[in-house]
């Protein structure tokens, strides 16, 4: 009986739970953990069609849109890192994703701020630690460096295209800001 | 209107901005500000983003501020960027925006709250090839056969972040349609959720995952057939969720009908959902490890009454208690797939069983069955740069059923129930969401009844 009890006190208290609770982060959240202590501007950035172009054939696949919206840690003058939200569909609903890079360009970390299909499609942390470190090369794929999710692969194939589509716009637009 | 929708619209409100000139004399009337120019200066970054502080002149001479029209550009590509990543259901509109949709504010609320109806499916059709003869060399008349096996439809509704609905609908054969799986799912916390509906038996590798790009096999491997029912749903609630590497569920549904059991296994036992008895409950759950992504382990239970009144001798009822448990692994790493799994069922009072549906030598249940499968496979692609997604996966599969493993006193074992099942194939996936399958099996028994057959199979998954 006290067990019951403890799980219709936890039920009820968590129909009053916050949005926080169903396992999602905000991006102020997220990029307040992954860049802590630092300086975070947003920017939304326009991509032009070479740019467009360029950053679809680095990473292997499209880029649906020209409209990016990124983020740029600082602490003082250093630029200690970026990170883009890229937004995509899984199955039929669309997931959006947090990428942080560091200033070098590799995935820092990966973090899911919008799911819409039903939950268990969605990757744990655990699987998109894969990527942290990684930067853009042929071995971040699927089968080779990242390994898939049983059961939700579609979810993994959308992923590692986000993956990719943000490394390669962030290789781009760091190499033209280079000239 | 949709999210996507409210992009639509936004994008063209920025284009509108952008561009018309009447917008801009509207605002540069309204401000009244001037100073200097600047419209889209490449950033730093070598993209294009919205210039400086100042303001120019229009080709009629009108005064434009460039800095809020670039100030209300930024707005806009906020907010279009935030519609557009679905990270907020609700979203805000303001008196102005409710009043510019011509709605009164009940009506706007339609475009408060982001849809929640998500529709996704899958379907196979399967071409069966048996051979002309059976091991024993006897002709087996069987042909081949051509089925569209099943046509499916996921819907689901998301209520809010806490409450959500979900469901299979599903056609097999092109002509019986059964609900496959109908809940409904409470988030009490990340770790945690409570589902109750028609649940599907969280049992083995192929029962919760069963579609036809998630396995190899142009069919589903025999032990997920005959020891675990799949597609094995029953109507009950429970606990889901996971913890760190440790995944977990946990349902108390109604029993399976032994009365239908055979010496074939226990498949016809299952209710699926329609008007079950329910004179015996059942528990089932597993739990699953995954250490490594790409890699897991677990095991399942069930375990319950299944005599539901039927089963009564001398005026004693019998619960024909029924355990299976399985044991299941998969690792998928640099392109090779394996799965191996291993399922054992115990029926409790077989020989009463067998007494009340008036079986007798081989033909009754057995106390026990099992089976089990090892099967892998390589994709040959996974290591070519630039395959842009496409997979050619050769596999192999072992399996061992045997729905008669022992038998109750004073019953014997057939020759036909103990079964080896050799499957060779390869599967083509041009894309993740579709797949071409081809296999040709070679079985037997003790009886050399079994025939061997080709198969072909064309899958998709949406």
């Amino acid at each position: 009986m006290p067990a019951i009890c403890v799980i219709i006190v936890s039920v009820l208290l968590s129909v009053t739970g916050s949005a926080a609770q169903s396992g999602l982060i905000t991006r102020d959240e997220a990029l307040a953990a992954v860049f802590p202590g630092a300086d975070v501007e947003a920017e939304r950035v326009f991509l032009t069609s070479d740019q467009t172009k360029r950053a679809a054939a680095l990473s292997g696949g499209e880029v649906p849109t020209a409209l990016v919206a990124r983020y740029v840690a600082r602490r003082g003058e250093e630029v200690v890192g970026r990170a883009y939200v890229d937004t995509h569909v899984v199955r039929t609903k669309r997931e959006s994703l947090l990428i942080s890079l560091d200033p070098a360009g590799r995935v820092r970390r990966i973090d899911v701020t919008a799911f819409l299909e039903p939950r268990e499609y969605q990757g744990a942390e655990r699987w998109f630690r894969q990527y942290d470190g990684k930067p853009l090369d042929d071995d971040l794929a699927l089968q080779r460096a990242i390994r898939p999710i049983a059961g939700a692969t579609l979810t993994a194939v959308a992923a590692n295209t986000a993956v990719r589509r943000v490394l390669a716009i962030d290789h781009v637009l760091e190499a033209d800001s280079a000239r | 209107m949709t999210s996507d929708c409210r992009c639509v619209l936004g994008i063209v409100l920025i284009l509108g901005l952008a561009g018309a000139g009447s917008v801009d004399r509207a605002f540069a009337q309204s401000t009244g500000d001037s100073g200097e120019t600047v419209v889209e200066a490449p950033s730093s970054d070598g993209g294009q983003r919205t210039g400086s502080d100042s303001g120019s002149e229009d080709e009629e001479g009108n005064e434009v501020d460039v800095s809020e029209l670039e100030r209300r550009l930024e707005v806009l590509a906020e907010e279009v960027e935030r519609l557009r990543s679905g990270e907020d259901s609700e979203i805000e509109l303001t008196e102005q925006e409710v009043r510019a949709l011509g709605l009164a504010p009940s009506a706007a609320a339609t475009y408060r709250r982001s849809q929640g109806v998500s529709i996704a499916g899958y379907g196979e059709m399967l071409f069966e090839n048996f051979a002309a003869e059976n091991q024993a060399g006897d002709p087996t008349g069987k042909g081949s056969q051509f089925d569209f096996l099943r046509a499916i439809f996921y819907a689901g509704y998301r209520f809010n972040d806490k409450f959500l609905f979900n469901s299979e609908i599903e056609i097999e054969h092109a002509d019986e349609i059964f609900v496959e799986f109908a809940y409904l799912d409470y988030l009490v916390h990340e770790n945690l959720g409570i589902r109750g509906g028609m649940v599907l038996m969280p049992m083995g590798l192929v029962n919760e995952f069963h579609e036809p790009t998630v396995f190899f096999g142009t069919e589903r491997p025999v032990t997920e057939q005959v020891i675990i029912p799949s597609t094995w749903r029953e109507n009950g609630g429970g606990i889901h969720g996971s913890v760190d590497m440790v995944s977990y569920r946990a349902f108390v549904v109604n029993g399976l009908v032994g009365s239908r059991f055979s010496a074939n296994g226990i498949r016809s036992g299952r209710q699926k959902g329609s008007k079950a008895q329910a004179a015996n409950m059942a528990f089932t759950g597993r739990v699953d490890v995954t250490p490594t992504p790409g890699m897991f382990f677990g095991a399942s239970l069930y375990t319950g009454g299944s005599g539901q009144g039927d089963v009564v001798i001398d005026n004693t009822e019998f619960d024909i208690q029924t355990t299976i448990f399985d044991l299941h692994g998969q690792a998928q790493i640099r392109g090779f797939d394996l799965r191996g799994l291993y399922a054992r069922a115990s029926i409790g009072d077989a020989a009463e069983l067998n007494q009340s549906l008036g079986l007798s030598g081989a033909a009754g249940v057995a106390e026990t069955m099992q089976g089990g499968y090892f099967q892998v496979g390589y994709d040959v692609l996974s290591q070519v740069s630039g395959n842009r997604g496409v997979s050619l996966t050769p596999y192999v599969r072992l399996e061992q059923v045997d729905t008669q493993a022992t038998m109750p006193a004073g019953f014997v074992r057939s020759l036909t129930t103990d079964n080896t099942y050799t499957t060779l194939g390869v599967e083509v996936k041009p894309i993740p969401n579709i797949v071409l399958k081809a296999d040709y099996a070679w079985v037997s028994n003790d009886a050399e009844t079994l025939i061997n057959q080709f198969n072909v199979n064309l899958g998709y998954a949406f």
